[in-house]
């Protein structure tokens, strides 16, 4: 082994460090009387500020010197500044930060979230996510009285649901979504409503039916998994892994057709081991998948389709040992 | 050094030009591989939703198979090396579920104690073989690419497993490159989502996600993409001629693998490493400067 290895751990966080990434590093790149460069996104384009710098000064601190000094017509939101009302999320460099809760960087261009129509400078309209919340019905409806007092209810089963309860509705998440950029392509309900309805609809107390109702309308299984909810979502919330796949797992137990793609992943898998990507697409899509005959050649001549794979299937160490943990007796 | 490797489904059909260039980059590294033929898939993203107890029993049995040959694990795919570290993190955090699904594998009479070191292909070159040594085995800088690296998402996300407060900070991939002597560049959709894990019942956010990535990295000038994961490589190149037609452009971006990239580097010919088989054709004679 040669001396310029890296360690066990340190090649997956490569630029961490070189880009500054730390809370340590953030926090002494700065000393008091710097000046920082603010450009804010306005309705007339980059408006151009310098701030100076204060120890311990935040995104907020940099917007209200602004709007103390040189801009007093700058319109943004904030109302506790210690990350609990969710009302100053902006962003900053490209990314979503509660404002009241980040570090000033030396050069800035804070701009209003995405994904939300801007009522002005930083202030988007959140009503587009209100109305999608109030859709999905996130409240608690029992369909038995209570049985007694206190009811039965452990840490374990409401593990997910305690985590979805940390959400502020910052809208962060819902600024990061690339599903939610593309618009109404899909009818992806994004992270932040699908959070608010895994506060209850993740409660083992709940109406089945309801739940159920309320995840047709979340179109959940468009998630496409790229984590930018979580890496900004600044409660920490596992979003993902905590919230969206969990309510994944109800959808499939309460609205199977809602999961057709992940019950065919699973059943090719229990069957062959692994995946074989043609024999997913044609159990989605059907004969459809066929139609289009130029690309499946373009496919089949680069050989990024295998029918004899396909429609043969093997018997393997791999088949044997998935059907013996995802076989008959294991369905969830 | 030597690793239990795990190719993954993709590098076994759609992508098999991957595990072939795999195996032999390998070799000239210096790495011996010992491919775990009865380890299952790791669920992609859809077991591990609806059926969290098969998923971490598939993913600790891949853990468990490593562990049995005392070796640390190689993957080369980005959401299989995301499954299998969210197991292994699961498995230590909960005895309960540890215990349960030690006891579904004590009937193959395997055991996991949580030991298995767990290292992508892209780790491996700075962990396992190091800066110096792969300056040493370059045998032909690949001067004439510019490369945009294209990360994906779960070799850099989320925040839990790899501690970067914006994940685009990650610099493994470029700082490679430069290794290899190409020129990264900086772009837009390096460490944006190729829309894949939707694309089997719906192409479309596919499409448009991806088509984004690849005109800025054109735009930006590069001549060639790099990926770590053969997902993303399936979007990127498979469906490129599909968003060509929704962006109304040509595009023409040839995208590697990186083993292959860093095959080229060590003197292996496209041909070797199997970059023929892509759908979208790569002109060896880009890699002279």
């Amino acid at each position: 082994v040669v001396s310029d290895t890296l360690l066990p751990g340190e090649a997956r966080q490569l630029g961490r460090r070189e880009n500054h990434d730390t809370l340590a590093a953030r926090n002494t790149r700065l000393t008091a009387g710097d000046p920082i460069t603010v450009r804010v996104r306005r309705a007339d384009g980059l408006a151009e500020f310098h701030v100076p710098y204060r120890k311990w000064m935040r995104v907020l601190d940099a917007l209200n010197w602004i709007a103390e000094n040189a801009a007093s017509d700058l319109a943004y939101r904030w109302f506790c500044g210690s990350k609990m009302c969710g009302t100053c999320a902006v962003r900053v460099n490209g990314r979503e930060v509660l404002a009241c809760w980040e570090a000033v960087e030396p050069d800035m261009t804070i701009e209003p979230l995405r994904n939300l129509p801007v009522v002005r400078d930083l202030i988007v309209d959140r009503a587009p996510y209100e109305r999608k919340v109030a859709e999905l019905e996130p409240w608690l409806e029992r369909p038995r009285p209570y049985e007694s007092f206190p009811e039965p209810l452990s840490h374990r089963q409401m593990k997910n649901a305690s985590k979805a309860l940390d959400c502020i509705g910052c809208m962060c998440c819902y600024s990061a979504c690339p599903v939610i950029s593309l618009g109404n392509l899909t009818d992806f309900a994004g992270p932040a409503p699908i959070v608010q309805l895994g506060q209850t609809a993740l409660d083992p107390r709940n109406d089945a039916t309801k739940v159920a109702r309320s995840l047709k309308l979340t179109g959940i299984f468009n998630c496409i998994s790229c984590y930018k909810c979580e890496e900004v979502c600044p409660a920490s919330i596992p979003i993902v892994s905590g919230v969206i796949e969990p309510l994944k797992a109800k959808a499939a137990a309460l609205v199977p057709e809602m999961a057709r793609h992940s019950m065919a992943l699973r059943s090719i898998v229990a069957t062959r081991g692994y995946v074989d990507p043609s024999a997913l697409v044609l159990r989605l899509r059907g004969i459809t998948a066929l139609l289009d005959l130029p690309r499946a050649l373009r496919l089949l001549v680069r050989r990024k389709i295998d029918p004899v794979k396909t429609f043969w299937k093997r018997k393997t160490p791999a088949s044997d040992a998935a059907a013996r943990y995802l076989g008959r007796e294991h369905q969830p | 050094v030597k690793f239990a490797y795990y190719p993954g489904c993709s590098a076994r059909s759609t992508c098999a030009e991957l595990n072939e260039a795999t195996h032999l980059v390998a070799a000239r590294l210096g790495l011996d591989l010992l491919q775990l033929d009865s380890a299952t898939c790791t669920g992609a993203r859809e077991l591990r939703a609806i059926d969290p107890v098969g998923f971490f029993t598939l993913n600790v049995r891949i853990l468990a198979l490593a562990e049995r040959e005392g070796l640390p694990l190689m993957t080369i795919c980005n959401t299989c090396t995301l499954n299998v570290l969210d197991a292994h993190a699961a498995f230590l955090d909960d005895p309960d579920l540890a215990a349960t699904i030690n006891a579904r594998l004590a009937e193959e009479g395997l055991r996991y104690s949580g030991r298995t070191r767990i290292s992508h292909f892209l780790w491996v070159l700075y962990e396992d073989i190091g800066e110096a040594r792969l300056r040493m085995l370059v045998k032909r800088p690949l001067s004439g690419l510019t490369v945009a690296a294209f990360y994906g998402c779960h070799i850099t996300r989320p925040p839990q497993r790899y501690k970067f407060v914006d994940s685009r900070n990650n610099l493994a991939l470029e700082r490679l490159a430069e290794i290899l002597g190409c020129r990264p560049i900086d772009y837009s959709g390096r460490t944006e989502c190729c829309g894949f894990h939707t694309a089997a019942h719906d192409e479309r956010i596919a499409i448009k996600l991806t088509g984004e990535h690849i005109q800025s990295a054109k735009a930006k000038g590069a001549t060639t993409m790099v990926t770590p994961c053969p997902l993303c490589h399936t979007v990127l190149d498979g469906f490129q001629r599909e968003i060509e037609r929704d962006v109304g452009k040509v595009l023409d971006m040839p995208v590697l693998h990186l083993p292959q990239l860093v095959g080229l580097a060590l003197g292996l010919t496209p041909r070797q490493l199997r970059i023929d088989r892509h759908m979208v054709k790569f002109d060896p004679r880009a890699t002279i400067g």
